[in-house]
């Protein structure tokens, strides 16, 4: 019998270590495939699919299971040709989309398969370096959370401390009325008879004419000094910050991902308005940004809103009718009677945004920097000196000078007196 | 000060139930004045709202004329505004985008300052995705968050032929109608610009 337990031992040893080398070897050996794959598949297929998100293509994923391999050769090889060959899993494959897969001629089969291969592990390889991942990204949190905690440490610190002199003076205050009680029932009465005194003293102070007027001055200066300031303030709008319909960050748009200002406010250089983008503008990223690793693998609440807002379907990528349009709150709001132009400032000048903006790369949310008055105008145009090289409007002015002083005439259309803006703005 | 006068006075709960009611309201009082001072929230203090207000309309408001409750309206169908007629007439289809190819050509003349513009243009425009030099490398694809755009110089075109064989037309419908995760960029750019753009992009596909 225990000789037999023994062998059994044994063979069932041998067994576990002869399956789990070769699941090693299999997986390293799809491991390789797969990296060969990934690198060809990022150069030529993420243009238009994701594996487990359909982007212009379909979602790739089970794509191994779905068809076979000979098919797949002949489909990413040369999928037009394929569909015109009349394959009837090719024509039905193309229905997916009005835009046709491209061919990859220079694809060799191996390349295909080791393609497939990455499709097919392709999930695994994120799920197998969490730890990485989740190293990489714990390390700055930290730091960040480091000077958060010190700060509410600090303040914490300072809290308690005032909590416990608190607490200790009112100790201390109980104690001594104790022992004044102690000493005997004259000390209550001494203290009824002075607060009878503090009330008419308080009297008194009324019927001073030097206190009232003491009084009546600090009022004056503290009313004075309030309406002064809100003065000064009124109608000037720096540091507005309202709440956004969509919690659209510039610190990310601009600064991390340096897209420039002209992309989504393209109105700048062309018009009197810098221009909200219309939201086709955030579909040309978000159509495939949804940062859906930060929920979860749901698209982020906020990019939700673009999508609701057009009425879009995010899984059949087809746009309804149900339109509404984002209300954006405005922020920078001349009044009226002041003309002011984007593109003169913008293209002619060559003023950077941040001149008047602020370091709105840095803004989360984005407040009003620079105060807008007609002081702050007037300012900076007295600085400003104009830059009147390459520039058709100085030149004609320069010529119109330059006949005058030869004593001939100008009219008011050789000074632009003709240009409809003159008049109709 | 609350503190003080009960050490000396003793007993005295009257006393200090009308100065713990002082001091609250007087918290209570500058609290309300200084958050109010610092809301950021709010405008603040305003003199002739009105003067603030267009009479007319500006694009980005709201407007009870129309059925859509929006100022800026969609030109009417079969509209162009001026300056675009006849270069958006190819259709967003592969049949357009052939057709494009054979029956357009760069308006402008090749010029040192049509070029500095036309960079200029592609670096606020393009250059986020295709890279500064159009290799496909931009600040959005280094980082990860955008799949990259073949090269203009060694990639292939998912449309047939390789990147650097890309003919005006071509250049300009893609700029126009967009290509695969490419959105449109005619709302963004007009004809003129993008031909600008179409120009040196040309520059770009030399490179090696």
């Amino acid at each position: 019998m225990r000789s037999i337990s023994l062998f059994f031992r044994s063979v069932t040893k041998s067994l576990v270590l002869v399956t789990l080398l070769c699941s090693m070897a299999v997986s390293s050996a799809n491991a390789q495939d797969a990296a060969a794959g990934a690198a060809i598949f990022k150069q030529k297929c993420t243009a238009c699919h994701g594996i487990d998100k359909a982007v212009v293509g379909p979602a790739l994923k089970g794509i191994d299971t779905k068809y076979d391999e000979a098919w797949l050769l002949k489909w990413i090889k040369n999928a037009p040709a394929f569909i015109a060959s009349g394959d009837a899993k090719a024509v039905k494959a193309a229905e997916y989309s009005p835009a046709m897969m491209s061919a990859f001629p220079e694809l060799s089969d191996d390349d295909i398969k080791n393609i497939v291969a990455y499709v097919k592990v392709g999930d695994v390889k994120p799920a197998a370096d969490p730890n990485a991942a989740a190293g990489a990204a714990g390390a700055p949190a930290d730091k960040g959370g480091v000077s958060n905690f010190m700060l509410f440490g600090l303040l914490a610190v300072i809290i308690i401390a005032f909590l416990v002199i608190l607490v200790l003076n009112r100790v201390i205050t109980t104690l001594e009325r104790v022992m004044l009680q102690k000493k005997g029932i004259a000390v209550e009465e001494e203290d009824g008879a002075e607060t009878k005194d503090r009330f008419e003293g308080l009297k008194k102070l009324s019927k001073n004419k030097k206190f009232i007027l003491f009084i009546v001055i600090l009022c004056v200066i503290f009313l004075g000094s309030a309406g002064w300031k809100g003065m000064w303030e009124t109608g000037v709008h720096t540091g507005y910050q309202p709440v956004q319909p969509i919690k659209f960050s510039h610190q990310l748009h601009a600064g991390v991902n340096k897209i420039d200002c002209q992309y989504c406010h393209s109105g700048a250089f062309t018009s009197k308005n810098a221009s909200i983008p219309s939201l086709n503008v955030c579909m040309n990223c978000h159509n495939y940004v949804t940062a859906s690793e930060k929920y979860d693998g749901k698209t982020s609440p906020e990019i939700m809103k673009i999508y609701n807002a057009l009425d879009y379907n995010e899984e059949t990528k087809v746009y309804g009718n149900d339109t509404k349009p984002v209300e954006w709150i405005r922020i920078h709001n001349l009044p009226d009677l002041a003309y002011f132009n984007h593109s003169q400032h913008v293209s002619v000048a060559g003023i950077e945004c941040q001149n008047c903006h602020g370091p709105i790369q840095t803004m989360e949310e984005v407040y009003q920097y620079s105060p807008l008055t007609m002081k702050w105008c007037i300012n900076c145009h007295k600085q400003t000196e104009v830059n009147h090289k390459d520039n058709p409007y100085y030149d004609k002015l320069i010529a119109a000078h330059d006949k005058l002083k030869k004593g001939g005439k100008v009219t008011a259309a050789v000074l632009g007196g003709l240009e409809c803006a003159k008049c109709h703005y | 000060m609350l503190l003080k006068l009960s050490t000396t006075k003793g007993n005295m709960l009257v006393m200090n139930k009308r100065l713990i009611i002082c001091t609250a309201f007087l918290t209570v009082a500058a609290v309300t004045v200084i958050s109010s001072c610092s809301n950021n929230r709010s405008t603040g203090l305003e003199f002739a709202r009105n003067m603030y207000d267009p009479i007319g309309y500006n694009p980005d408001q709201p407007n009870k004329n129309f059925k859509d409750g929006k100022t800026a309206q969609n030109p009417p169908a079969g509209t162009m505004p001026v300056g675009f007629d006849k270069y958006d007439v190819y259709p967003n289809t592969l049949e357009g985008y052939q057709a494009a190819s054979a029956g357009m050509a760069n308006p402008l003349p090749v010029s040192v300052a049509t070029l500095e513009q036309g960079k200029t243009l592609y670096l606020n425009m393009c250059s986020h995705c295709h890279g500064l030099e159009g290799k496909g490398d931009g600040s959005i694809v280094k980082l990860g968050k955008f799949p990259a755009p073949p090269s203009y110089s060694t990639g292939n075109s998912s449309r047939g032929g390789t990147m650097k064989d890309l003919t005006d037309g071509k250049i300009y419908h893609t700029i126009t109608h967009g290509v695969n995760l490419m959105g449109p960029h005619k709302s963004q750019l007009s004809p003129e610009q993008r031909w600008k753009i179409v120009m040196y992009v040309h520059e770009l596909q030399k490179l090696q």
